[in-house]
């Protein structure tokens, strides 16, 4: 059985940064589309407008965690106050360079955040964390 | 000695007799403020924090001097305290040293020597702890800094390599020389992102470390050096420069530091232009006059947030994920501006520009 397709939203000011994670996701073959943002906002107000999916996919949301004006973890605290039924269709994996004690804490503090990742995304990590994805 | 280079001293005691001789008796060498009770010596304390001895009675009617002297010291832990007692029992010298921590202990009748001893000494002390306090607030800020830095470290140089490693990385499988070179450009970018980083710290060290070399500064070749450097920049992105310098007068200051100035603040007007208008500029006009000159740096793009105006100078703050910032570069140029006492003045709306108004004294 063919694994399940999915859907996938990068959020980093750093374009070269969502540049690979958009090649890495396209070659594991997994996705039904690929966004990007550099703005955190911009992808919360996607997310808030965006309908209730109706095709039984989840959408995974890939975040860096030090991006000017709304960081990750203000992010992920925006979107812990969305309707339970609209968070039910994303899974959010953060994705970081950093090496910080106090945020990788935070991390793991966060309920609604599936796992850490570090940066450089790579498509052997991308791949084991997909294989966990039904 | 002029006035206000006297040392400071209260005298309380509740004999209005005692307070008129001995400020007679010190009025020339030292500014004294006397009291004839410790309710009114509170409010002495208030007004003048920068009192730096207190010389109390041990006997009054509502308050012991050593019981004023335990309350001063969480009221008002600066200065330093001195007792003068007639009834010299062993048991009062005990309670004044450990529960009110004094100074010195002085007989009554007094003798003029000791006091001015005691007060000589007393001031050494102070001039001692506050110095010790003020370097200790200053290793605080610097610790602070450091671990802001360490942690921006982790961010600001390891981000940028990271990506460029990530792109190796996914270039290994491409073999489309198109998009091999869009991502090399990407990368270029992400190299000089770093490299205005380690700019900005070296900056940052030069200004934090470096002592004032005050010359005689000469705005007009600063401003032509300014022209030659920004020229590529600015035709790159289209971008009319206007200059205007008006030198009435010789200005003294650090050229270093005003360089760290005007180059902050004309990189980041020209870095944050917007992409959508035809008649881009920048103007830059350096006035000196009246022993200071006021610079100003006026550009018409893309602005800032009112909410984000007060963190601007803050260190690592960005505002804005538009271009290359590295959160360094206003910091610096308000540290600058602390050492040469100069004050910054912002005004921006967003879509239609900022102005940067500095004003620096001369040396």
């Amino acid at each position: 059985m063919t694994p399940n397709k999915l859907h996938f939203i990068v959020i980093d000011d750093s374009k070269l940064d969502c540049f690979i994670a958009e090649k890495i996701i396209r070659n594991t073959g997994r996705s039904e589309t690929i966004k990007s943002f550099l703005h955190a906002s911009e992808a919360l107000d996607y997310i808030r407008n965006a309908p209730l999916a109706t095709d039984g996919l989840k959408t995974i949301l890939l975040v860096d965690i030090q991006m000017p004006v709304m960081n990750g973890f203000e992010f992920v605290e925006s979107f812990d106050r969305l309707p339970k039924e609209k968070r039910e269709d994303y899974i959010i994996y953060v994705l970081s360079s950093s090496i910080n004690e106090n945020d990788l804490n935070r991390v793991r503090y966060h309920t609604s955040v599936r796992q850490f990742l570090n940066k450089p995304l790579t498509s052997n990590t991308l791949s084991a964390m997909l294989d966990m994805v039904h | 000695m002029s006035k206000s280079d006297k040392i400071k001293i209260l005298y309380i005691d509740d004999e209005v007799n005692n307070l008129v001789g001995f400020k007679a008796s010190f009025r020339m060498e030292y500014t004294v403020f006397v009291a004839p009770d410790t309710i009114q010596a509170f409010d002495v304390l208030e007004k003048n924090p920068d009192i730096r001895v207190i010389l109390s009675d041990q006997r009054m009617p509502n308050q012991t001097g050593v019981q004023f002297f335990e309350q001063v010291r969480t009221l008002h832990p600066n200065p330093m305290r001195v007792l003068i007692t007639g009834y010299a029992d062993i048991e009062a010298v005990i309670e004044s040293i450990n529960v009110g921590h004094i100074f010195r202990y002085i007989r009554k009748p007094w003798q003029e020597v000791d006091i001015i001893s005691a007060i000589e000494e007393a001031n050494k002390f102070y001039v001692t702890n506050t110095m010790l306090s003020v370097k200790n607030e200053e290793l605080q800020k610097a610790y602070d800094e450091l671990d802001k830095f360490a942690y921006s470290v982790t961010h600001d140089m390891r981000g940028p390599l990271l990506s460029i490693l990530g792109a190796v990385d996914l270039s290994k499988n491409i073999d489309d020389i198109n998009e091999i070179r869009e991502m090399l450009g990407m990368m270029e970018k992400s190299v000089l992102k770093l490299d205005n980083f380690i700019r900005s710290v070296h900056e940052y060290y030069n200004l934090k470390r470096g002592d004032l070399h005050i010359v005689n500064i000469d705005f007009n070749s600063i401003v032509t050096d300014l022209t030659d450097m920004y020229d590529i920049t600015r035709k790159m992105a289209n971008i009319r420069f206007v200059t205007n310098v008006s030198q009435k007068e010789a200005f003294r200051c650090d050229e270093m530091y005003l360089r760290i100035i005007l180059n902050n603040l004309l990189s980041n007007a020209f870095k944050y232009n917007r992409k959508d208008i035809s008649d881009k500029f920048v103007e830059l006009n350096i006035e000196t006059g009246n022993g200071s000159s006021v610079i100003t740096v006026k550009d018409n793009g893309i602005g800032i947030h009112e909410s984000h105006i007060g963190e601007i100078f803050k260190m690592f703050y960005r505002a804005t994920n538009e271009e290359t910032g590295s959160g360094f570069g206003l910091y610096n140029v308000k540290d600058a501006l602390t050492k040469l006492n100069g004050e910054i003045i912002v005004d921006s709306k967003p879509e239609e520009g900022t102005t940067f108004k500095v004003i620096i004294p001369s040396k």
